[in-house]
């Protein structure tokens, strides 16, 4: 996932005209940068998991690593968000998000734009509409409410127990940026399930593969994540995860978030972390479950391994990145 | 239509502007230095949506590579790793076109975004304005070569009213020796002339000096062809033949019998005619041959007092011993003596106000002009010239001075072109347009160096031979170095492979780096184009010429070597008469001198008589053969009378 950030747009402008048409008062926020974020929900976490491959789990070298194996990749997955706040209606935040995904197509060892599921790009108005004035006029009825260009997305709506939000402009800036993020994974898991479908090949997706259950089924989506805010280990097995050496990965296990789908995991070093912060290289790998998990985590990893050239400089996540996710963000960049 | 190749883009750091865009291709596209496209403007504008064509002259590719040191580090510094790698990085082709045309012309603004296409042949002859003489009506278009680009063929025309004149006017060719692509090239495009310049312009031929080497001296003969060379004749509707009409001359060399030219083998002699001028033809033009110290106003009017008052005329003075008529430099020789011996009788300092020492110094310098141009100018007199008057259509006269000394190419130049000036000056020369071809202008009109005759003639030429219908197509090695006047009134110039030194100087500042670069990679029959009509040089290749390449014909007929008097003449007679044979050459010339050999030959070659044996016989003085003496009978003292008593 890429955060991007990048001056006033076309778009921002257009919006900020609209809203300032159909909801007199409000003001244009300018030199607005993307947001992420300020805080997330669950902290840094350390949890355990069930062991698939033998009893403990150790560090395994690769088997068969050289500098000529050949990935089975036939594709890369990634999205990207922006998300801008463009004006303010008396303190309430009016949030544009863009949101894209891609599939990139590797052709004589080049990436091109998957034919058959064309890229996604969306852009969307984020609006608490409770604390706005009526807005029905202009959005007309039914689901698909747009403004002028843009569809909107309430994001005011209550939650499970029937509360709102509090008007406070941080949360409901937080609940428009946790909208679009969720507007991105809708898109990458609407591009991994057609991927999927067609059974191509092997996918390299940026991120975790549990949200889709159809994903998370096929032995063609391989995720692999390369933020460590949830370490699948504790104790003994966080230090051989840290001290996993380049070329190494640790002992398969299973992982089972709430409200996903289970999927086999590991962690593997893709880089020499001597002189470097301990999770420097490292990732995490998801697949399907399977039957063979050892033989399928060491063919995978030679794969993501052999992805790790060339470089993905000069993006700062270079050590975890590989280059066709590099040029899926590079690709989106350019079209959104 | 044809797929686009391109996008055009543009940013704030490199904008479009109304003669330069930038577009990018797909790595594979068949887009290079000197490719023309087409770009297809996406907003009409007064409903018309606008069509920029342009011409690549630069091109850029690089990868989303931020240091190549990111490179080492990805292949562990091993460059042969990087084959090894799962993905090749994303890379970009990016090229600069020049405007050739825009389309509608008005109002001229920067170029829109929009697709790029390679450009068709139609799209080529309306991006080069070749349209609007290439129309109905027109049709003065002259076949130069063929544009080539990712499939498209499109043959570029030269607009003739341009390159013969009236509007423009002149060519020059440049580039390096040796690879056979000057002279090729004005052969070929002399053959393109021929054929199709229009015939209600008027009649053309072409005077070419071959001042070095045997490549101009087989034009008449065929020459190899490969399948290619006859796809592009037939592409360029010109029959790949050698050229059906062309007349050589030379002169004598300093023995005076043999012609001093490459092409100078029995088998080819039928259209080689000797080049020979007395002192009249010489006079006029003695101050090519005189230095600058030996021509100061009193050499100058002793010379015009010679022209006026001696040569061709019964000359008579008290001071002389007899009446002289001075027609040779004998002639002219035995008048100046008869003068200074005159004066010494004399003993005066001056004659006719002419003083005593610039008459030496003129006999000394005259009389010296047939020993140095000895071959072309002959002491008797006898004169052997170029048709003046009788030029023939798409013919093409050869003067061979390859292998004549300086002062004598001089002279054969200066007077060549000013005969040639005066009658078209008349219109009487027998053509309409003469296109005159001289190489090396490095050494015949150079930027620096003393003002010669012959650059003089050739500045005049460039600046007013248009008006005449005299065109100059000249050639040199190093562009640089040509008087500027002389190149900058070549209307179309012409570009084969470049020396870099010379492609560094200021001149070539206007062409691009990848232009330039291409130029000095050229392979042979390749050329780049500037015409007029076009805005940009154009790249285009042209047909090998359909005749005998230089090293071949003097392979296949070997230079004749030094030959005896009565070979020389056999030689010369019997493309006249074959029925000529040594032993008659031998007993008709026995009893004479070298000299009144060579002035019988001269006369008969000239003549060109129906009955050549006749006719030679007749040169010679008459010489009654000595007879064996014979005893005379004894005539009787006295006769006995009739009626002699005594008698029996």
């Amino acid at each position: 996932m890429l955060v991007s950030s990048s001056s006033p747009d076309s778009a921002s402008r257009a919006a900020i005209r609209l809203l300032k048409e159909w909801l007199p008062g409000a003001s244009a926020v300018e030199g607005s940068g993307d947001l992420e974020l300020s805080s997330r929900a669950d902290q840094p976490q350390l949890i355990s998991a069930e062991i698939v491959e033998g009893k403990t789990l150790r560090a395994v070298r690769v088997p068969d690593v050289t500098r000529t194996m050949i990935s089975g990749f036939g594709a890369f997955l990634d999205g990207t968000q922006k998300v801008r706040l463009i004006g303010r209606h008396f303190g309430v935040p009016i949030v544009l998000g863009t949101t894209s995904a891609a599939v990139r197509v590797r052709v004589n060892r080049r990436l091109v734009t998957w034919g058959h599921k064309p890229p996604r790009l969306d852009q969307k108005l984020y609006l608490p509409l409770k604390y706005l004035p009526p807005l029905t006029e202009a959005l007309g009825a039914g689901s698909q409410r747009k403004y002028g260009q843009f569809q909107v997305v309430d994001t005011s709506i209550p939650d499970a127990s029937g509360a709102y939000p509090s008007e406070h402009p941080t949360v409901l800036l937080e609940r428009a940026i946790r909208a679009v993020d969720r507007q991105r994974d809708a898109l990458e898991d609407e591009l991994a399930e057609a991927w999927c479908a067609r059974g191509e090949a092997p996918l390299f997706i940026d991120g975790s593969i549990t949200r889709s259950p159809h994903a998370a089924a096929s032995a063609n989506a391989i995720g692999v994540i390369k933020s460590h805010f949830t370490l699948y280990v504790e104790g003994e097995a966080l230090r051989t995860v840290v001290g996993l050496a380049k070329g190494e990965r640790s002992s398969v296990f299973q992982v089972t978030p709430k409200s996903r789908s289970a999927v086999m995991s590991w962690y593997l070093r893709q880089r020499d972390p001597e002189g470097h912060d301990v999770l420097w290289g490292l990732v995490r790998v998801e697949i399907s479950r399977c039957d063979n998990p050892t033989e399928r985590a060491d063919e995978i990893s030679r794969w993501v391994l052999a992805e790790t050239s060339p470089l993905a400089l000069p993006d700062g996540r270079w050590d975890k990145m590989s280059y066709g996710i590099r040029d899926a963000e590079e690709f989106l960049r350019a079209i959104s | 239509m044809t797929e686009a190749l391109g996008r055009i883009v543009a940013t704030e750091r490199k904008p479009n502007t109304p003669h330069e865009f930038h577009f990018w291709t797909a790595i594979d596209s068949p887009v290079g230095i000197g490719t023309i496209v087409r770009v297809d403007g996406a907003n009409p504008m007064d409903g018309q949506i606008p069509h920029i064509y342009g011409i690549v002259v630069e091109g850029f590719s690089y990868t989303d590579l931020q240091s190549p040191m990111h490179d080492v580090l990805g292949h562990d510094g091993l460059p042969t790793m990087a084959g090894y790698a799962a993905t090749e990085r994303a890379e970009i082709r990016l090229y600069t076109a020049a405007v050739l045309r825009q389309i509608p012309e008005e109002p001229l603004q920067p170029v829109p975004m929009g697709q790029v296409f390679l450009a068709e042949e139609a799209d080529v002859q309306v991006a080069l304005r070749m349209d609007s003489y290439l129309r109905e009506g027109a049709n003065t278009g002259i076949p130069i070569g063929v544009y080539r680009a990712g499939g498209t063929e499109a043959v570029i025309y030269l607009d003739a009213d341009f390159l013969l004149g009236p509007e423009a006017a002149h060519l020059n060719i440049t580039g390096v020796s040796g690879l056979a692509t000057k002279t090729s090239a004005v052969e070929w495009l002399l053959a393109s002339m021929f054929r199709h310049f229009p015939e209600d312009k008027g009649s053309i031929a072409a005077v070419c000096f071959n001042v070095k080497g045997p490549d101009l001296c087989y034009l008449d003969q065929p020459g190899k062809l490969e399948k290619s060379d006859e796809a592009l004749y037939e592409k360029l509707d010109v029959e790949p033949k050698p050229f059906q009409k062309v007349e050589y001359f030379a002169p004598y060399n300093a023995k005076g019998l043999a012609l001093n030219t490459f092409r100078n083998n029995e088998a080819l002699l039928d259209n080689v005619t000797p080049l020979t001028w007395g002192l009249r033809e010489v006079l006029q033009f003695a101050e090519v041959l005189l230095n600058r110290d030996d021509i100061d106003a009193k050499a100058d009017a002793l010379i015009d007092f010679i022209v006026q008052n001696v040569v061709d005329k019964e000359f008579s003075d008290p001071l002389l011993s007899k009446k002289h008529t001075v027609q040779s430099f004998a002639d002219l020789d035995a008048w100046f003596r008869d003068v200074l011996r005159g004066m010494e009788q004399k003993d005066g300092e001056s004659w006719r106000t002419h003083h005593v020492a610039t008459i030496r110094k003129m006999r000394n310098r005259l009389s010296n002009i047939s020993t140095r141009c000895a071959g072309l100018v002959t002491d008797s007199g006898a004169v052997s010239d170029l048709p003046f008057g009788s030029f023939e259509d798409r013919t093409v006269y050869v003067v061979d001075v390859a292998n004549l000394e300086e002062d004598a190419q001089d002279l054969i130049f200066a007077r060549i072109v000013s005969k040639l000036r005066e009658h078209l000056e008349r219109r009487d020369l027998g053509v309409k347009h003469l296109v005159v071809f001289v190489d090396e202008l490095n050494k015949y009109a150079p930027g620096d160096g003393p003002d010669t005759y012959v650059r003089k003639m050739l500045l005049d030429i460039a600046e007013r031979g248009r008006y005449l219908g005299l065109v100059l197509f000249s050639a040199q090695q190093f562009r640089s170095q040509v008087h500027r006047r002389v190149v900058g009134n070549s209307g179309t110039s012409l570009f084969g492979r470049m020396d870099p030194d010379e492609l560094s100087t200021p001149g070539y500042a206007v062409l691009s780096p990848a232009t330039r670069t291409k130029l000095a990679t050229l392979e042979k029959g390749q050329l780049m184009i500037r015409h007029p009509h076009f805005t940009q040089p154009i790249f285009v290749r042209f047909p090998r010429p359909a005749v005998m390449q230089g090293r071949e014909g003097s392979e296949r007929y070997p230079q004749a070597g030094d030959v005896s008097l009565d070979a020389a003449i056999l030689r010369a007679l019997r493309p006249l008469d074959p029925a000529i044979t040594l032993p008659w050459v031998q007993e008709i010339t026995a009893l004479f001198t070298q000299e009144e050999v060579i002035r019988a030959r001269n006369a008969t070659l000239l003549a060109r008589p129906e009955n050549v044996k006749a006719y030679f016989s007749a040169q010679f003085r008459k010489i009654i053969p000595a007879q064996p003496a014979t005893r005379p009978m004894a005539a009787s003292i006295k006769s006995a009378p009739e009626n002699d008593p005594y008698g029996f």
